[in-house]
This record gives structure tokens, C-alpha cells and sequence, in this order.
């Protein structure tokens, strides 16, 4: 069995495929990818509709890379369906339709920004102008560079520009801001809310909750190749809880402590609780009201990464 | 697709090191050869050996332009990832092919036109004026196999492997083709060999003209069967260009 929280009736509401979700920008049924030994797409199966932003949120080898180059029809799935605006990925890529940045996205060598975009853009029917593409990947200026004498962040918006100036329905982002600093990704952010403004669909993957919790309508969260979470921001940061509270107790009645407001599991090692916490102030405040004998209080964050890694030992239990 | 064909002859033009490679090569070994040996009585071709050189480093040059424009260029785009990037575009990876193959093929003329004009400023080399144009058209277009030979080596080998690979193909397929000297000298099994090579036939399709003669149709089928196999083979391993990551 799946923890997927529709499932398990957490307040995760589900948006993932339905059979009469029809006229979905992006439609993935249970889609595997094995890379020899490797599982890294297990039986994944989602839904983007028009205009949505979403976020594929997961750690380093949760599939997420492998997930959109099958969007975008780079490699081909080992079992399962992809529909990208009704038709196969490789044939919406063809009709402009969709547009990536990836991470591996090289450029040509020895030719100009400017060059390379007035050829890209060439290739389109109905493309952007110039000028405008220049302007949101705040590209100004740098026109005559060689692409190979960019720094990393003016590579990586070199590929937004490319991904962008087709105009596509669907922008397909792969760690997007990776290489961007605070200020770019901001600026980058700001970029992608006029996009979705005209009504286009953003699906892009990102290590980082509070991107993926700014930006993103809904989160798809990926961890060992599977969708082990599907919902909006604020109920996946609800399900998944990222504080935890560690005290000491003489009687560590785990099954009551999980039950406090704000709460979401808890462990014990001897007198040692571990109470992992979705709202770490409403947990603490009913914890020293009901158990006047805990002591030695402390609260943490704790990193995404764990917090994939206990969701997915739910899955492997 | 057009501006993709341009952008890429563009990006050749402007890498000098290249240039000097391709055109200055052959121009070098013009003038080496057709000063040492100078006697025809060396030659076997029936024309002044000037003539006979001349032709023979002008269909040396254009091979390699074409070899090395075609395949290590290509092997480096795969692994920086620019092909994979232009495999998100509109462009067919059919016309992706096509266009890199007339680009490595334009990469032909450099060195043809710079060898001749030193054969004909230095040398004093003069032929009826309508067979320079046919000349450079006809040794031009009989690279047509080495730029497919090229999508090979690139899309099996990468970067320095391509580099190596190309450069030993260049100078095996000059050496045994009797470009350097004629195949007579080679030991006569070795002959065989050589006369089903491309560039040995590349070199005869040029000799014809210089003699004033027509082409013989023989020439012109073995290039073509050569790009044959060679494209043949370019598309069965051509998926390696898209679906892998370098």
C-alpha cells in the first residue's frame, strides 16, 4: 500500500489523476523508469491542469529529473502513459508547445547570446519578441557575450530564455533557480508570475519547501521515485511536519502525546520523546499544560531531507 | 532550420585555430610537395604534377574541414549538452542531422579555394576557366561521405575520443587514397584497399577535370555508396545523441 494522504484521509486533498480529468495540461499514469538495478521512477502517476504552477518537491535521486525529462519526451518510460495537451511528449515538444530549462542544458559554444536566441526563436511560429524575452530573464546587456564566457546564473537564465521564447503553454523547469542568487531568484519568481498571468502552466522541481511554498498552487512531493505526497503548500507542510520537539519523561505515553494539537507522531527512546511537530507552538504549549514533569525542552527544525526519509519508511513499512 | 545551418558555419568561421588547421594544412603540404617533387616523372595521373598536387591537397583539405567539423564538434555538443537542449526546440532531430551534415559540408571550401589560389599565384597552375568552378563544386560535394563518416565518429565517441578517432580516419584515409603519393607505390594488396576508399575516389573525380575529361560514373557511385552506408549507420546509432546524457 501507498501513504498517499488522499488515501489515508489526511487533510492532503488529492488532485492527482482522475480517470475524467481530460483536458489536463499534463497527464503521467503510473510511469516507471528503471535505470538497470535502479528504480528511479516507481508507479508515478499525476495530473498538472491549465494555468496551475506546480512544484516537484523532493530530495537529490527522488526522481525528479528523470520524471521531467519523460515530460519532455527525452527518454522514453519502461511501462505507464504521458500525455502532454492530449498528445505524446515528444509530439507537443515538436509543436511548440512546451518549453524547458534543464540542468544539463548545454549551449552552443562560440556563438553570441543574441545569435543564439534570434536562431532559437527562428524556429518558432509564434514567438515572443526579442526584446521582451531579453527583458523577464533579465538577460540586459549581455547580448554580445559569448555564450561559453557566461558565469553560472547567466547560463542558467540564457536557458529560461530559451525555455521562454517560444511562448510555450507548458514551461517545464528543472531546478530552476539552482544557480541564482537571492536576489535573481526573486527577480526570477517575479518573472514566472507574468507568465502564469496569460494563463500558461509552470511545472518545475525544486529541493527547497519554501520555493516550492512560495511559487508553487500545488506541491508534488517525490522521494526514492515515487509521489509520496500531493496538495497544496499548506497541507503538505501540515502532513509532513518540520519541527520537532525533543523532552525528557518519567512515562512517555506515546499514543497520548501523539494526539496533542499541532502534533503529528512521536517516538521514545527511554525517558527521551521525540515529538515530531507540524505547529511547534500550539504542541509545546498543550505538552507543558498536560505534562507538568517534562523537562530538558527542546525544539528543532529539522531538515526536508529527513522528513522525506520518515515518509518514506511509512512507505517501506 | 536555415539559421541553425547558418549559426553553425558561422560559429566554424570564427574559430580561427580551426581555420588554420583545415586551410593552412593542406596549403603547406601544396607547397612542400609540389617543390620536392617537382619531376613528372613521379606522377601518374597524366597532368603537371603542380596540377596533380594541387588537386590531391585541395581534396586532403576538404576532407578534413569536413571530418573535423562533423564529428569532434559534434561529440562536444553532446556532451555539453546542447544537443540535448536543442532536442526542446521545434527542430526535428532528422533536421538537427541535416543541417549539422551541410554545415561540416560548407567546411569543405576553405581549404579548396586557398590551395588553389596559392597553386595558381605561386605556383603559376593555369586551367581553362570553367574548371575551376566545377572543381571546387565537385570536390566540395564528394566530401558528402566523410561528413556522414563524421556524424558516426561523433555520436560514438566522445571529446577527446572523437578528436583521436577523426584524426587517425583523416590520415589513414589520406595516406591509403593516394593523396600523399600516388597508390601505385603502395604493395599491391594494399592497392586493392585503396582503390575502394572515398578519398581515392574524391581525388579522381578532381584529376578528370584537371585532364579536362568527364567524371567517370564509377567515382561518383563509390562516394555515393560510401554516404550511403555511412548515413545508414549515422541513423542507427543516432540514438544516442537524444536519449543518453553525455
Amino acid at each position: 500500500m501507498t501513504y498517499h494522504p488522499s488515501a489515508t484521509g489526511s487533510p492532503v486533498a488529492s488532485r492527482s489523476t482522475s480517470p475524467d480529468s481530460g483536458d489536463d495540461a499534463v497527464r503521467v499514469d503510473g510511469v516507471t523508469r528503471r535505470f538497470g538495478a535502479v528504480l528511479a521512477v516507481d508507479n508515478v502517476s499525476l495530473s498538472v491542469g491549465h494555468g496551475e504552477t506546480i512544484a516537484l518537491l523532493g530530495p537529490n535521486g527522488a526522481g525528479k529529473t528523470t520524471t521531467i525529462s519523460m515530460l519532455l519526451g527525452l527518454s522514453a518510460p519502461d511501462s505507464g502513459r504521458i500525455e502532454i495537451f492530449g498528445s505524446t511528449p515528444g509530439s507537443a515538444t515538436a509543436h511548440a508547445n512546451v518549453g524547458a530549462m534543464l540542468q544539463d542544458g548545454g549551449m552552443m559554444p562560440g556563438v553570441l547570446v543574441g545569435e543564439l536566441l534570434a536562431m532559437v526563436r527562428s524556429l518558432y511560429e509564434a514567438p515572443l519578441a526579442l526584446g521582451e524575452v531579453v527583458e523577464i530573464a533579465q538577460l540586459g546587456g549581455l547580448e554580445k557575450r559569448r555564450v561559453d564566457r557566461l558565469s553560472g546564473g547567466q547560463s542558467q537564465r540564457l536557458r529560461l530564455a530559451m525555455a521562454l521564447v517560444g511562448d510555450p503553454r507548458l514551461l517545464i523547469l528543472d531546478e530552476p533557480t539552482a544557480a541564482m542568487d537571492v536576489e535573481t531568484r526573486r527577480g526570477f519568481w517575479h518573472a514566472m508570475e507574468g507568465f502564469t498571468e496569460r494563463g500558461r502552466t509552470i511545472l518545475f522541481s525544486t529541493h527547497y519547501l519554501e520555493e516550492a511554498d512560495v511559487a508553487a498552487d500545488r506541491i508534488v512531493m517525490m522521494a526514492r521515485g515515487r509521489v509520496v505526497a500531493d496538495g497544496t503548500p499548506s497541507a503538505i507542510k501540515d502532513s509532513v511536519g518540520l519541527r520537532v520537539i525533543r523532552f525528557t519523561t518519567e512515562h512517555a505515553a506515546i499514543a497520548e502525546l501523539e494526539t496533542l494539537p499541532g502534533a503529528v507522531s512521536a517516538s521514545a527512546h527511554g525517558n527521551r520523546v521525540e515529538l515530531r511537530c507540524s505547529n511547534s507552538d500550539s504542541a509545546l504549549r498543550a505538552l507543558i499544560a498536560t505534562r507538568p514533569d517534562a523537562h530538558d525542552i527542546e525544539v528543532a527544525g529539522i531538515a526536508l531531507e529527513d522528513a522525506f526519509i520518515t515518509i518514506t519508511d511509512g512507505i517501506a513499512a | 532550420m536555415l539559421k541553425y545551418l547558418a549559426l553553425e558555419i558561422r560559429r566554424s568561421i570564427r574559430d580561427r585555430r580551426y581555420l588554420l588547421l583545415v586551410a593552412g594544412w593542406p596549403v603547406a603540404a601544396y607547397l612542400l610537395f609540389s617543390t620536392v617533387f617537382g619531376s613528372a616523372a613521379d606522377r601518374t595521373e597524366g597532368l603537371a604534377p603542380t596540377v596533380e598536387i594541387m588537386v590531391a591537397m585541395a581534396s586532403f583539405g576538404a576532407m578534413g574541414g569536413v571530418l573535423m567539423a562533423s564529428g569532434p564538434r559534434l561529440a562536444m555538443d553532446r556532451q555539453l549538452g546542447w544537443l540535448r537542449q536543442l532536442r526542446l526546440t521545434p527542430l526535428s532531430p532528422a533536421r538537427i542531422l541535416a543541417a549539422r551534415l551541410m554545415a561540416a559540408m560548407a567546411l569543405s571550401l576553405p581549404a579548396i579555394v586557398l590551395t588553389f589560389i596559392v597553386a595558381v599565384l605561386v605556383k603559376g597552375v593555369s586551367l581553362p576557366l570553367w574548371e575551376w568552378p566545377l572543381l571546387v563544386l565537385l570536390i566540395a560535394a564528394g566530401c558528402l561521405p566523410f561528413a556522414a563518416i563524421g556524424i558516426v565518429v561523433g555520436t560514438i565517441a566522445d571529446g577527446d575520443g572523437a578528436q583521436g578517432l577523426t584524426m587517425v580516419l583523416y590520415l589513414v584515409l589520406a595516406a591509403l587514397g593516394g593523396l600523399w603519393m600516388p597508390v601505385q607505390i603502395l604493395p599491391s594488396p594494399l592497392q586493392t584497399v585503396a582503390k575502394t576508399l572515398p578519398s581515392y575516389h574524391l581525388a579522381q573525380l578532381g584529376w578528370h577535370i584537371a585532364r579536362g575529361v568527364a567524371p567517370a560514373l564509377g567515382d561518383g557511385l563509390v562516394l555515393l555508396a560510401w554516404f550511403a552506408g555511412a548515413a545508414l549507420l549515422a541513423v542507427a546509432v543516432s540514438r544516442r545523441l537524444t536519449l543518453r546524457t553525455a
